[in-house]
């Protein structure tokens, strides 16, 4: 069992924020969505916690908090908005929200 | 104590009856007609009241600081410190700019009343006393103004103005489908614009030469240039002083043309009279034909110079503007006085006899006499508008008792046919009396306004030597000899006799509003001549019991520089006598008198029953010539050879050369062309081109752009990360770098 280094840690985030983003790309559901938004954030939380540890700096750990913080936020916002959404549409599918079609 | 400050107001009033007429009246009248009528048209009246009363306190202003001229200045309106271009927006309180104020506010005034009558019942009863306000505010800036591009501002408004009246029935169709009264307002400005055009040029001539516009610099410069006697140096050439003051005032002269309708340009005033009758009184008679007379007399200073300045080579070498102008005047008075020999329509022969004195009053400024000129106005706005109102209560009375019938078969009924006329002295005794008041005034017969001020020209050019003056007193004692005859034929036509249409027979009275007017200015055109008495006697030193003869004389000479530069012996004005001249006086009565019993007893003794019957002129022999062998001569030579001439100068001239080919055929198919080209080819293909292309290219542009909006909310987060993904490899490439 070799060591857990820094370098597992990239990796991980970045396999987690790749699914993340492709989430956001490609799922039309929009809770699903909306988690792997909260997927992104947390592989760079991940990320800052992983440095901050590696660099014996406590600067990325103080950074997340404040993450975190917005994310608690945009999720009482953005759930509130899929309520408001789902109740005006009858579906969740952010493909019917093209009224911004040019 | 003067009030001066309050010279502002004079302007401030007829706007405040402007905005209350224009924008609220239609409101009042729509909601009440009876009452929406009594205040927009008591409001403007109140304000033309209003401002007949400050131009009384600023005559007495003026009474009491010895009749110094004051400038009140209100803002800066042109500053252009490199150029050395300021003009002011002040006012310029003087005699003369007083006299025009008491005149044109004070008829002003009247024939607002007047026209609250006249109009009654006009779907656009407001909109009318906006443009009468409109008019008054305009003229008053004209005669107040107190630089040439003031002067200028008011002369165009009134333009404007006059324009607006003459078409204010402009949807009018006449049963040939000729859209009368709109064209004959679109006529009156485009001839007007010619004048308005040497009015232009001669202004920026007067700011190249003299350096500014305001009245009393431009006077000043132009008589130390003159006393000098250096030629000036415009565009780089040297040119004579005297050139310049004769291509400026000849200028001035095509201006006065225009708007004072003389030769060449009289021919839009006979069209005028298509507007409302309280418009042709106040507007095409009583004050904004005065203009013209205005500006030369206020540029007397000019023309003096101008007169002394024979020979400079530039425009006329034989003849001086003057000279010019009072042969222009004169030929105008005579003119106009024959072609309203022919005339039947009852406004028509009273808008020939306005050109006719319009051309007195300019052969007067001509030949120097400036007071006799504004004397002249003054009676005649008293005179003309009188005439015109009662002509215009006539109508109506006619209108009236064509309603009352009860067959209205006859379409072709005009209420302004002298023709079907008639006896309206019995209908309407009123309106007669004060008709005959006005009629006698115009012919001159004594003690009437018009003898007096008509007198004083004749006066003048007969005490005068040289051909210039010889002429033109011989040409206006014919027109004075024509006024008499024409206007007893009028009498005559109208108001004796028997009726010769059942709608005379039954024509009424008009309302009180109307003919208290009349009654006012009826009072004024018979006691207005004592604003400007001869002395009676050669020792003129007694004033019997402190009345004051030639008080207008000894209050304008205030205002006119020509009089002092004269007594210094700069200038040389023409001589003004100021004792009447008795054999002028006995001799233009004599014919006044005579021309008029001639037309009133004579030819046109017995007045025919049909209105279709031809006009005695051309058939009555003078009792006379039965016992003379002259008849013969006089009935088969003179009478037809008359005829054919006043008919040839009405018609072929006048008509159809002047009119049709000069006016309608150059000028304004010339105009026409040349308003399609810039409305189609400019205005259409240019610059509507160059608007729509730029919408075009816009929408086009906007095409492409609007396609990348898809409206997904993927695609969106796509672009977001393709943003972010970007400005991470700019980052890398950049701290690489």
């Amino acid at each position: 069992m070799s060591e857990i280094t820094i370098n597992s840690y990239v990796i991980l985030s970045t396999i987690l924020f790749v699914i993340g983003a492709l989430g956001v790309l490609l799922r039309r559901n929009a809770i699903i969505v909306f988690m792997s938004i909260e997927m992104m954030l947390n592989a760079a939380n991940l990320l800052f916690v992983a440095f901050s540890r590696h660099l014996g700096n406590l600067d990325g750990q103080v950074l997340v908090f404040f993450v975190i913080t917005v994310a608690a936020a945009e999720v009482a916002v953005g759930l509130a908005l899929i309520v408001a959404i789902f109740r005006t549409k009858k579906s969740i599918d952010i493909d019917t929200l093209n009224l911004m079609k040019g | 104590m003067n009030a001066f400050g309050l010279a502002p107001l004079l302007l401030i009033f007829p706007v405040i009856g402007v905005l209350f007429n224009g924008l609220v009246g239609r409101k009042f009248v729509e909601a009440d007609r009876e009452i929406g009528e009594k205040w927009t048209g008591w409001f403007g009246t109140i304000m033309a009241f209003s401002a007949f009363a400050v131009a009384v306190s600023l005559f007495f202003s003026l009474q009491a600081n010895g009749h110094h001229a004051e400038v009140v200045h209100l803002f800066d309106w042109i500053n252009i410190p490199s150029a050395g271009f300021h003009v002011p927006w002040a006012m310029r309180i003087d005699t003369l700019s007083v006299t025009m104020m008491l005149v044109v506010t004070g008829v002003g005034s009247l024939i607002h009343i007047y026209a609250i009558g006249y109009m009654h019942g006009d779907k656009d009863f407001s909109r009318f006393f906006a443009y009468l306000n409109l008019f008054l505010f305009f003229m008053l800036i004209l005669v107040s103004g107190s630089s040439y591009l003031m002067l200028f501002v008011g002369w165009e408004g009134v333009g404007l103005c006059s324009f607006l009246l003459i078409g204010f029935w402009f949807s009018f169709v006449d049963k040939n489908g000729v859209w009368k009264n709109a064209n004959a307002a679109r006529k009156a400005f485009v001839v007007n614009r010619i004048g308005d055009f040497g009015i232009v040029l001669a202004v920026i001539l007067t700011f190249w030469a003299f350096g500014s516009l305001e009245f009393d610099v431009v006077f000043e410069t132009a008589l130390e240039m003159f006393k000098s006697k250096e030629p000036l140096l415009l565009f780089g050439q040297e040119v004579a002083f005297g050139s310049v003051v004769t291509a400026i005032t000849a200028l001035f002269l095509l201006g006065a043309t225009g708007k004072s309708a003389q030769i060449p340009l009289y021919v839009w005033l006979p069209d005028a009279m298509a507007g409302p009758t309280p418009v042709s009184a106040l507007i095409h008679a009583a004050t904004m034909v005065t203009s013209g007379i205005y500006l030369i007399v206020r540029s007397n200073t000019l023309f003096e110079m101008a007169r002394l300045s024979v020979g400079s080579e530039l425009l006329f070498g034989v003849i001086s503007t003057p000279d010019l102008v009072a042969l222009v005047g004169a030929s105008t008075a005579l003119l106009a006085g024959l072609i309203a020999f022919t005339q039947f329509d009852i406004k028509g022969v009273l808008a020939y006899s306005t050109v006719s004195q319009l051309g007195f009053m300019i052969a007067a400024v001509g030949m120097g006499a400036y007071v006799a000129g504004m004397f002249h106005l003054m009676m005649h706005a008293f005179f003309k508008a009188l005439l015109f109102m009662s002509a215009g209560s006539v109508i109506h009375g006619m209108e009236h008792g064509h309603h009352h019938l009860h067959d209205h078969d006859d379409d072709d009924f005009d209420p302004q046919d002298m023709r079907t006329m008639g006896g309206l002295r019995n209908r309407m005794n009123i309106t007669s009396v004060v008709y005959i008041i006005g009629a006698l005034a115009l012919a001159g017969i004594v003690p009437l306004a018009g003898f007096w001020s008509k007198d004083e020209i004749l006066a003048h050019a007969s005490a005068n030597d040289g051909g210039i003056f010889t002429a033109v007193y011989v040409m206006l004692v014919i027109a004075a000899i024509s006024t008499a005859f024409y206007m007893g034929r009028q009498l005559k036509m109208v108001f004796f006799g028997e009726p010769r249409h059942a709608a005379a027979a039954h024509a009424e009275e008009s309302s009180n509003l109307m003919t208290y007017p009349l009654i006012a200015l009826a009072a004024l055109a018979i006691v207005g001549g004592l604003a400007n008495l001869p002395h009676f006697a050669a020792e003129h030193g007694a004033e019997a019991g402190g009345f004051s003869y030639l008080a207008l004389e000894h209050w304008l000479e205030h205002s006119l520089h020509a009089f002092e530069l004269t007594e210094e012996h700069v200038l040389h004005m023409p001589h003004t006598p100021i004792q009447i001249q008795w054999s002028v006086a006995i001799i233009s009565t004599i014919l006044a008198v005579g021309s008029i019993s001639l037309a009133f007893f004579v030819i046109y003794k017995d007045t025919s029953k049909a209105n279709s019957a031809p006009d005695p002129l051309q058939k009555t022999p003078i009792w006379w010539t039965s016992v003379l062998p002259l008849n013969t001569l006089y009935m088969d030579y003179f009478i037809p050879a008359f005829n054919r001439m006043a008919k040839w100068v009405a018609i072929s001239l006048d008509w159809v050369f002047w009119h049709d080919f000069v006016h309608n055929r150059l000028v304004r198919d010339m105009f026409v062309t040349f308003a399609a080209f810039t409305s189609s080819v400019l205005d259409q293909k240019g610059v509507d081109g160059i608007v729509n292309g730029v919408a075009s290219t816009t929408r086009r542009l906007s095409g492409f752009l609007r396609q990348t909006e898809s409206g997904y909310v993927r695609s969106y987060a796509l672009s977001i990360f393709m943003g972010a993904v970007l400005l991470v490899i700019y980052f890398m490439f950049a701290t690489a770098g």
